[in-house]
């Protein structure tokens, strides 16, 4: 296949993507509305747009499929079959499975896809449809079916691209070779010995390359960068010529050069940014789902979308909030009996927003079901050992029980959740990622996740300080205070370390070079600044020599051989053009208590030797 | 080893303190001068640090210190950018000689040496004029160990934690 080939079935899949969540859209919109024709000229038009490009560029398995999907949803424009539930839960099927070939394409543009099921029950509904009547008896073995097909829908949408892809790779490698070998061999070439298989299977997947990712922009953006850029490129000229010349003006050209660049970067920036809008739509799909396997009504309501949100932040928030969706519909929201008994709508709300909120994004999952009830959180932490028995927390400390692993109030583990796996996992993602997640939560009135979020995982807010000859940069987000001790706040305990004493509370104060495994120098601690740090667990304080400044900066990665150490976030290069380290303070003073202790616990025992002999 | 040695392989030489060195051309991006280098707290000695290499963070290793060789004092350094993918990985050494494209015949076995450090990265041995280059194997010399010990280290801070 040539390049040229090759980039045209690659952006028919981009579009295809597109097209396919739109759809689901759709399909999810028909459901509320059944007779809305104009929603089924859409999804009408969107199905043969599909079909068309499909074929154009040479899927024809695709292109069959969706031919079928085309003409059952003709009958359904046409009248000719009912709007009902069960057949919306066909398309959304067939959606997925539209999608799981357009992913498996993307991996391997020659893999096929066995869909003989689906388009058999679509034949069987088109029949059934035909004899008009004959439809009614038809929704009920579909809806039996929705369970499983609830099973699969969470592997197909989110986790499902590398799945499914897996799921295929067996049958993508016997293709490869069909595909790979004939060349010198004739067509009719028998399929290879099995070693031999195994090993194309093997190279198929380490071969499948990383799909190059793509991200839509407004065109508009794109014409203010290259607008910036090309003022960019003059005050460059600009600044070459006055220096030729040493001319005075060149300190007010760099000042400007400057604000273009400040105002690029900030493009660039928000180039990565992407309304939040299709990861909050693929949730009307999974409340409906959810709700629908546990036998509730629940409406979604969704505001906030086009809130914007940095890609890869919002991919790995997608995973999270999926999970906090499910619960909200699962443990939230009671059962319409119940909810009719406490004197509310049949149907539970949960609402779904975005918006910003000082240089945050903040994203809220609000239901309007039976809220926390910290006694009864705390009774299920004690009985699952969580707990001392007898415990009495604090109504905020209890609510934070349900992110502690293992724990589930739920007395059944259903297909949805209950698991008790989950909310410790949605906690150290939102971590991960420099965010916080926080409850608010009344008993019978109903439980708002609120989550926050940086705008960027690429930039941040820091603060460049110096210890010694190093420098290094601390994020804004962790520096609560900075403060100049003086001489009687600061006191040793022996056993402690130091303590330094701000506004009567005590904070453990640590010394730089200390935490990172260096010789600490005799200074008085007034000689330097005291860095105060909050997070929800510790409060501590960091002496640091000199503050240099505040800056923004651009984080860089550090290499594979980094990954994994514990303390450093990242690099970033400052001004001067040296990289320099990202400290994540609360982790180097983990990592710094847990040392004494595996040093100091012998020692004792070796005294203990000592005075007994 | 040597039947999976391709033949005309290009090898860039280098000298760590007396001895010779070579690693395949094709993994080398580029040669440098040292540069300055921000040391980073909590690993081997070998690791100098991070240096910014035109907007990309790159660690800096001393193949000297990793081998057990003396620097020569004389000798100007330099660092060899290596592509290992998916890492770049910046490796001081003691001087840049030449590029060799040794016959398939100039090329012996490495020595079996069980007790010495290097012999586990050592692919074979490349001899001409009566000089002795040292063929390496600088994904195994520099990742292998380095990341286990990386892990380790890791896995040690958890479980303390």
């Amino acid at each position: 296949m040539d390049d040229f080939e090759l980039e045209l079935k690659m952006g028919f899949l981009e579009e295809a993507s597109q097209l396919l969540t739109d759809a689901e859209q759709c399909f999810l919109a028909l459901e509320t509305s059944p007779g809305d024709t104009a929603i089924l000229e859409k999804i009408f038009r969107l199905a043969h747009n599909l079909k068309g490009s499909a074929k154009a560029v040479g899927f024809d398995q695709l292109g069959e499929f969706t031919h079928e999907l085309e003409s059952y949803m003709l009958k359904l424009k046409t009248g000719a079959i009912q709007v009902t539930p069960a057949s919306v839960s066909l398309l959304l099927r067939c959606n997925d499975h539209v999608m799981k070939m357009v992913a498996s394409l993307k991996e391997n543009a020659d893999s096929k896809t066995d869909s003989t099921d689906l388009l058999n029950e679509i034949k069987l509904q088109m029949e059934g449809g035909g004899a008009a009547e004959a439809a009614a008896p038809e929704p009920a073995p579909a809806i039996v079916e929705e369970p499983a097909a609830i099973a699969e829908v969470p592997s197909a949408n989110d986790v499902g691209f590398e799945e499914a892809a897996e799921l295929m790779a067996a049958e993508t490698s016997k293709v490869i070779e069909t595909y790979s070998q004939p060349v010198a061999v004739a067509p009719t070439s028998a399929p290879a010995p099995k070693v031999e298989e195994k090993k194309t299977e093997k190279a198929a997947n380490a071969n499948a390359p990383a799909a190059d990712e793509s991200i839509r922009v407004s065109l508009g953006r794109l014409e203010k960068l290259m607008n910036f850029v090309g003022e960019l490129v003059i005050l460059q000229t600009v600044l070459r010529e006055q220096i030729a010349t040493n001319h005075p003006s060149s300190r007010k050209t760099v000042h400007q050069l400057g604000k273009v660049t400040k105002e690029v970067q900030d493009i660039s920036m928000s180039l990565r940014m992407v309304p939040v809008k299709q990861t909050f739509q693929k949730m009307q799909r999974i409340v409906r789902d959810t709700s629908a396997a546990l036998g509730k009504k629940v409406n979604l309501e969704i505001s906030g979308e086009e809130t914007e949100l940095d890609k890869t932040v919002l991919e790995r928030i997608s995973d999270p909030l999926v999970h906090l969706i499910r619960n909200s519909c699962d443990h939230g929201i009671e059962s319409a009996e119940l909810r009719k008994e406490r004197g509310k709508a049949e149907t539970g709300q949960v609402k779904l927003s975005a918006y910003h909120q000082s240089g945050s994004l903040i994203i809220e999952i609000a239901d309007d079901g039976a809220g926390l009830d910290p006694k009864k959180l705390t009774d299920k932490a004690i009985e699952k050992g969580l707990l001392k028995p007898g415990t009495q927390l604090a109504e905020k400390d209890a609510y934070q029980l349900i992110f502690a692993s293992g724990f589930s109030t739920k007395a059944v583990v259903t297909d949805v959740s209950g698991r008790g796996v989950g909310m410790d996992v949605v906690k150290t993602n939102i971590e991960q990622l420099q965010g916080d997640i926080q409850i608010e939560t009344q008993v019978g009135k109903g439980t708002c996740f609120k989550i926050r979020l940086p705008l960027t995982l690429a930039i941040v807010d820091a603060m460049v300080i110096r210890s010694e000859a190093d420098r290094f940069i601390i994020p804004l987000s962790h520096v609560h205070e900075s403060i100049k001790p003086s001489e009687s706040d600061v006191h040793f305990v022996s056993g402690m370390g130091e303590v330094f004493c701000l506004r009567g509370e005590n904070l453990p104060l640590f010394r730089l070079p200390s935490l990172l495994n260096k010789k600490v120098q005799a200074k008085s601690a007034s000689d330097g600044i005291a860095i105060v740090v909050r997070t929800q667990q510790t409060s501590f304080s960091v002496l640091v020599d000199d503050i240099i400044g505040q800056h923004q900066v651009v984080i860089k990665q550090l290499g594979e051989e980094h990954r994994g150490l514990k303390g450093f976030s990242g690099s970033a290069i400052l001004g001067d053009g040296r990289p320099s380290l990202i400290l994540e303070l609360p982790d180097l003073v983990s990592r710094h208590q847990s040392k004494p202790a595996t040093t100091a616990a012998p020692a004792p025992r070796a005294e203990a030797k000592r005075s007994a002999a | 080893m040597s039947e999976q040695r391709q033949i005309g392989t290009r090898f860039l030489s280098f000298s760590l303190g007396n001895e010779e060195y070579a690693i395949p051309l094709l993994c080398v991006k580029e040669v440098i001068a040292v540069p300055e280098v921000t040391p980073i707290p909590f690993t081997a000695s070998h690791f100098l640090g991070i240096m910014n290499l035109r907007g990309q963070v790159i660690s800096v290793i001393d193949m000297r210190t990793k081998l057990g060789i003396k620097p020569n004092p004389a000798a100007e350094t330099a660092v060899i950018i290596c592509d290992l993918s998916p890492l770049s990985l910046g490796v001081v050494v003691d001087a840049i000689n030449s590029v060799v494209s040794p016959a398939s015949d100039e090329i012996s076995d490495a020595p079996d040496i069980q007790s010495s450090k290097a012999s586990d990265y050592i692919t074979g041995v490349y001899r001409k004029d009566k000089r002795l280059t040292l063929l390496l194997d600088i994904a195994k010399a520099l990742s292998v160990e380095d990341f286990q010990t990386m892990k380790k280290a890791t896995k040690a801070t958890k479980e303390a934690a």
